[in-house]
């Protein structure tokens, strides 16, 4: 067996009391140190009061005819104060497995990377692509093991594999549940009233995104903690593509414009000759 | 917290011989917008405004209730009350409710009609008064607010100049604040006219 020890980042080799194959191979969990701390639990519980953010954002996915729509804004807020207007909530975990950022942000982006990580290891030892349901599987039962500790996460996974398109919602809390159709964040109901009434299994590649689109920006109009930029991505055989990231700013006046407030002509004198 | 059940924020700039008062339109309801056309900022005199930014009910209530001080102030003095004066009257009016206050922190912003002197001040829930030289902000974002007005204000600004530096300070400041926005009003306050403007924001 190769000694891939090397390869590994510092963080992991302080642990080798677990299994010293799978620390090797990278597919045991990363192990994290607890705060050296008299009252641990007590410490436990404000650490998880503070990071518990209140998932102010807005996720949507569906599965339609093509294949699969995946959508977002993209303001990360600490309590009133909008701390970023840029973020990016849909992660690309692999060319065709996409993953949606909602609830805290570093949780988010770490543990999906890590999936990332882990699908791949998962091809080179199987020699094909992991299924969508094997990859939030995955990722479903990392954060089983993390729960009651504060991480919070409420991430859709979508993607494309040989079963055609596949959206699973994968929580903090453990749960992961097969769907169609989800909307996931402070934003999502706004997002949902739009989606629902819009929806149609047969429609085109573009009316899906522009349906995307305005739900996104529905719920950015009506929600306190979502805006910036909708982003909307499309996931098909061929894996995501990008459709759009548009400024709901603009997106309002272009849905909404604002009349031209008709001027009434000034009086002239009329010259006589 | 109950300042920021309902969301808002209001500035008011002292210019050259001209007040400016500015505010926003949101009306929510906790992270839920109600109201795009939500009047936080109301008229007392025809070179007087006060801005009531805070928990919606009182907003509301305060107006009213200063709307009634200030008309039998000028039924019993028969003249016009001046800024300064009215800026008493509204600290008066909010320690009376000391042990129950009412939810605004007003922002006040006039023009003394006999002398063409400018005025602006802002009280606290319960009526400090605070009667800076330059600006002042109340709402949900001040700190953004605050740190907009020390960048972009200077003294001497003419109408014109000073309605761009408010509503630029305002817009870029609650641009930051999940729970401000949805729209602005600018009301520019000179010694002859009052000129009001809506302006163009972002609606997320």
């Amino acid at each position: 067996m190769l000694d891939l020890r090397v390869l590994e980042p510092c963080s992991l080799q302080s642990s080798l009391a677990a299994c010293a194959d799978s620390q090797v191979l990278g597919t045991a969990p990363p192990t994290f140190k607890l705060p050296a701390v008299a009252d641990l639990d007590g410490f436990q519980k404000a650490a998880v009061q503070m990071v518990k953010p209140a998932k102010g954002t807005t996720t949507l996915a569906f599965v339609f005819k093509h294949g699969v729509i995946v959508a977002a804004d993209s303001r990360a807020s600490m309590g009133n104060y909008i701390s970023s207007q840029t973020v990016k909530k849909i992660l690309e975990i692999n060319r065709y497995l996409l993953g949606t950022m909602a609830g805290g942000a570093a949780d988010c982006q770490f543990w999906q990377r890590n999936l990332g990580t882990r699908c791949r290891l998962h091809e080179l030892a199987n020699k094909r692509r992991i299924s969508v349901a094997g990859a939030s599987k995955l990722l479903a039962n990392t954060l089983y093991s993390y729960r009651g500790m504060g991480l919070s996460m409420g991430t859709m996974i979508a993607g494309w594999d040989e079963s055609g398109p596949g959206l699973y919602y994968v929580d903090s809390e453990g749960g992961r549940v097969e769907g169609k159709r989800f909307s996931v964040g402070s934003g999502s109901t706004y997002a949902y009233g739009v989606l629902d009434t819009g929806f149609r299994f047969d429609m085109t590649v573009d009316e899906a995104v522009e349906l995307a689109r305005r739900a996104i920006y529905h719920a950015t109009f009506r929600d306190g903690a979502s805006g910036g930029v909708a982003s909307v991505y499309y996931v098909g055989p061929q894996g995501f593509k990008k459709m759009s990231g548009d400024d709901v700013g603009e997106l309002h006046y272009k849905y909404y414009p604002v009349p031209e407030a008709t001027v009434e002509a000034e009086m002239e004198d009329v010259t006589t000759s | 917290s109950i300042m920021s059940y309902n969301g808002g924020v209001v500035i008011a700039m002292k210019g050259k011989g001209c007040v400016a008062i500015a505010a926003d339109r949101r009306l929510g309801v906790r992270g839920h917008t109600v109201a795009m056309d939500f009047q936080k900022i109301f008229e007392m005199g025809p070179h007087l405004y006060v801005g009531l930014p805070g928990l919606a009910t009182d907003t509301i209530t305060v107006a009213q209730r200063l709307k009634f001080r200030l008309n039998m102030y000028e039924l019993r003095e028969n003249r016009r009350i001046t800024p300064k004066t009215f800026a008493s009257v509204v600290a008066n009016l909010l320690y009376e409710r000391r042990f129950g206050p009412y939810f605004v922190e007003p922002v006040i912003a006039g023009i003394d009609t006999k002398t063409g002197e400018p005025y602006i001040c802002n009280t606290d829930l319960i009526g400090c008064l605070n009667e800076p030289d330059d600006f002042v902000v109340s709402g949900t974002c001040v700190e953004q607010a605050f740190g907009m007005c020390e960048a972009l204000w200077e003294p001497d600004l003419e109408p014109l100049d000073l309605f761009e530096t408010i509503s630029q300070a305002l817009v870029n400041a609650f641009d930051r604040d999940a729970m401000s926005g949805w729209g602005a009003v600018v009301h520019v306050i000179e010694k002859d006219k009052v000129t009001v403007r809506t302006v163009k924001t972002r609606m997320d």
